[in-house]
């Protein structure tokens, strides 16, 4: 049964649960993961590595911007998403929150592999939402994906070509694909302001199947991640990376299941590493006082 | 290694110097140009070089032409009266913009 997402007025508490738990697990991807990128702001290995991730960044803080602008219509505007919200109830998987080692240029590209592959994977799965302002703005953001997801790969391949540059892949890999992983669970619906539900957590996989079930998005959570392993395993093998994950095992969705970190993020339980980095990312907006987002551009429209 | 940038702005325009990137190889070369040279500015194409590929003649080794006034020969100077056929105008337009790109430079 497909909603209708046509109109943002008169939808039913299902739906609007579908849309907005959907809308903060993209958006907090992208928000958290561009705040991540922006440390290597000057500290990348050349000028132009430095340019061609601060670009990444850019434009996954656009994308999203694009995806809680949606949000706009059901009466949560960009301050409240993105500076007034309780960081619990944020909904991006651990994968973007972790803080990088110092100088380890190997987890950021390695993480910006695995987040791209993902992150283009789910979009394709946006392209026919039921929500037209969602499959309008697919294109554009995909547009700019393919950028990120060569540079990624272009990196990948040359870090590999040596003992050294491969251990350090490996080390981030061991340690970033549990939280990989967590891209593809279902989001415990955020409370945005209303009073949090004791039952928050068991609809979790309820409320991602009505995501699927409304239209919102066409694939489910256990096919996107399937076709993920498809993507990333052959290649990071054909890079000499040994992956944790045996997918000839008699149960493979059980062996990946025990493989996913305790904090998943999107469950809204997170690391202690994201308290610290909203902390520094809100100081600004609250130690001066501001009572809005910036915003240099008129409001995406369609 | 230092790759020369240049951009095409337009499909079939030429191909401007803009700077450069330094990269590994060819295809980092590329990517790296594209976010560098060609996010700011309309852009449909660029190339890019190895700085040792270029071959380079400068002012030193010969002493090149272009040095006297030759602005005698633009037909822009030329007043005429009534309408001129529409070859000559647009010719003479043409002849005006390269003129005025003459002086930029």
């Amino acid at each position: 049964m497909a909603g209708s997402f046509e109109a943002s007025d008169g939808l039913s508490s299902r739906e609007r649960r579908a849309l907005e738990t959907l809308l903060t697990r993209l958006g907090d991807d992208e928000f958290v993961l561009a705040e991540r990128y922006t440390e290597w702001q000057v500290r990348a290995p050349s000028l132009e590595s430095d340019l061609a991730l601060a670009n990444n960044a850019q434009d996954e803080l656009g994308h999203a911007r694009l995806w809680y602008d949606v949000l706009a219509d059901v009466g949560l505007d960009e301050r409240a998403l993105a500076y007034e919200r309780d960081p619990a109830d944020f909904r991006h998987g651990t994968l973007v929150e972790l803080p990088f080692e110092t100088g380890d240029w190997a987890d950021a590209v390695l993480r910006s592999y695995l987040y791209d592959v993902a992150e283009d994977l789910r979009l394709e799965a946006l392209t026919a939402s039921s929500h037209p302002k969602i499959a309008d703005r697919v294109g554009k953001i995909r547009s700019e994906e393919k950028y990120h997801r060569e540079h990624a790969r272009s990196w990948l391949e040359r870090l590999a070509e040596d003992d050294d540059g491969r251990g350090r892949l490996q080390d981030a890999l061991d340690r970033l694909f549990p939280h990989a992983l967590t891209l593809f669970e279902p989001a415990v619906p955020p409370r945005l302001g209303a009073k949090a539900s004791e039952n928050d957590v068991a609809k979790a996989a309820a409320v991602d199947a009505d995501v699927v079930d409304l239209g919102l998005r066409t694939a489910t959570l256990e096919e996107l991640r399937s076709e993920w392993l498809s993507i990333v395993v052959p290649f990071l093998e054909s890079l000499d990376l040994a992956v944790a994950v045996d997918r000839d095992a008699e149960n493979p969705e059980a062996d990946l299941d025990a493989l996913l970190p305790d904090a998943r993020g999107r469950d809204g339980a997170h690391t202690e590493a994201w308290f610290d980095l909203h902390d520094e990312l809100t100081r600004t907006y609250r130690e001066l006082g501001r009572t809005e987002t910036t915003t240099i551009m008129e409001a995406p429209d369609g | 290694m230092i790759w020369e940038v240049f951009r095409q702005e337009r499909p079939g325009e030429y191909h401007a110097h803009c700077g450069n990137v330094h990269a590994p190889d060819r295809e980092l070369a590329r990517q790296f140009a594209a976010i560098q040279h060609g996010r700011r500015k309309p852009t449909n194409s660029l190339w890019v070089v190895p700085r040792d590929e270029i071959g380079e003649i400068d002012a030193e080794d010969v002493a090149f032409g272009g040095t006297t006034d030759k602005s005698y020969r633009w037909a822009t100077t030329y007043s005429t009266a009534g309408a001129d056929a529409s070859e000559v105008a647009e010719s003479e337009d043409d002849q005006a913009d390269a003129e005025q790109r003459r002086g930029e430079s």
